[in-house]
């Protein structure tokens, strides 16, 4: 009952999916859209089971008075006026769109550029040409980034300007992107996704249990 | 400009050079803004996944089925109460419930993963490969097409034995192995500096913000 109705679960709805998706019968169909709407449906509760963890994580943080603990009120403050805001009145609301474009937007613009000081320190340390493999790296990630910008071409140009080859860094990136580029994504991508068949075949097959957790 | 569009700016001004002040060092204000960051991304979360997952998916075909409109509405009751298994979590003894929803969805998604893997990054991804060999034979590719045609193949092909470990890497396997690394090393650079970029467009935006539309600097 407790592990052996998850795994049979598991094996019904997986091989439910394979399918519903090679059989283009209108009842295969049906179960297939059927069942989409059942995962949109339990999804957003594990949502609220996450929130519900983060809420417990946050109060034992305010009662123990652990350090910085005054921050977790702000956690709860987002997080309130957020939900008493969006769920009665909707996402289309006024003040819920003013928050989302002044207050959440900017943030996650902010935090999602701060990498691009981490990143440029760390490849300050790190870059290191000592090996063939390491050099290519190196070549490859600057003659990409001179090819984005309008600048790189001007420094090209100005560095080359004896050769005949001006103009031609953002070709160059624009040809290491389709060509060598695109060959070793495609050899990785062909490598995962054999690596997800069979892991998602071992899980259909009840082999790989680990989901389930320890216990009985 | 109306006041609230101007407190929108003043309040998005504030919260960017509050993170941006961690580039100094943490700091309160930092802390303020991260924290207010991830408790505003959870409850915005909660509320796309009420408005564009329960509502349209469970709550209007239940309330419809319960006016007598679509009786099979009563079927979003079975993935309503496998969804509130989750709860299952809070109760020690009742913990294990929990393996019912998540071995639904553990499920679904590897039952869906099969045939959408096996035909968009299989089957899709050696056509593209292979594909331009058709063009070589029909005679429209020529020269340095040849040449990428055969590169394109070299490289995958390389890149997948430098990843295959049921034989000792050796003789002509560990060759082709290296010169999969060097292709993985080009592919490397290239996500490098495309990140690289992205990150820094994104810190252009932010700046162009701050001296644009907050200091008005910049026009």
């Amino acid at each position: 009952m407790k592990r052996q109705v998850p795994l049979v679960l598991c094996f019904v709805f997986g091989i439910a999916m394979i399918f519903t998706r090679f059989s283009p019968h209108s009842v295969s169909q049906w179960i297939y859209e059927e069942v989409i709407s059942w995962i949109l449906i339990i999804g957003p509760f594990a949502l609220v089971l996450a929130t519900v963890t983060l809420i417990q994580t946050h109060t034992t943080r305010i009662r123990r008075r652990t350090e910085h603990w005054q921050y977790s009120l702000v956690v709860f403050a987002g997080l309130i006026i957020m939900v008493l805001i969006g769920v009665p009145f909707g996402p289309q609301n006024s003040i819920f769109e003013w928050l989302y474009n002044n207050v959440q937007l900017p943030m996650d613009a902010t935090m999602f550029s701060l990498l691009a000081f981490f990143i440029a320190s760390a490849a300050y340390r790190a870059f290191r040409a000592r090996t063939f493999e390491a050099s290519l790296l190196l070549l490859t990630a600057v003659v990409v980034m001179m090819g984005n910008v309008p600048i790189g071409d001007f420094i090209w140009n100005t560095i080359m300007s004896w050769s005949p080859w001006t103009d031609k860094v953002s070709e160059a990136r624009q040809w290491i992107l389709d060509n060598p580029n695109l060959s070793a994504r495609r050899g990785i991508i062909l490598g995962v996704s054999l690596g997800v068949i069979s892991q998602s075949i071992r899980i259909i097959l009840g082999i790989e249990r680990s989901y389930l957790g320890g216990g009985d | 400009m109306d006041l609230w569009s101007s407190i929108g700016i003043w309040v998005a001004a504030f919260l960017t050079l509050s993170i941006y002040s961690v580039l100094y060092r943490d700091n309160p204000f930092y802390r303020f803004a991260e924290h207010l960051f991830v408790g505003v991304s959870v409850g915005y979360g909660i509320v796309l996944s009420i408005y564009q997952g329960f509502i349209p998916f469970a709550w209007k075909p239940f309330t419809a089925a319960m006016t007598g409109e679509s009786l099979t509405g009563f079927i979003k009751l079975i993935p309503i109460g496998i969804g509130l298994l989750f709860f299952a979590r809070l109760s020690p003894r009742h913990t294990w419930l929990i393996r019912y929803p998540i071995a639904i969805l553990i499920g679904f998604g590897s039952g869906i993963a099969i045939p959408n893997v096996l035909r968009a990054n299989i089957f899709e991804q050696t056509r593209g490969t292979i594909e331009p060999f058709a063009a070589i034979y029909a005679g429209t590719l020529a020269g340095w097409g040849i040449f990428e045609a055969v590169l394109m193949v070299v490289g995958v092909v390389c890149t997948l034995i430098y990843f295959f470990f049921s034989t000792e890497h050796r003789g002509p396997v560990k060759w082709l192995s290296k010169v999969g690394i060097a292709f993985l090393m080009i592919g490397f650079g290239s996500a490098f500096g495309n990140t690289v970029m992205g990150r820094v467009a994104l810190l252009i935006q932010r700046v162009d913000f701050l001296l644009s539309d907050w200091l008005h600097i910049i026009q």
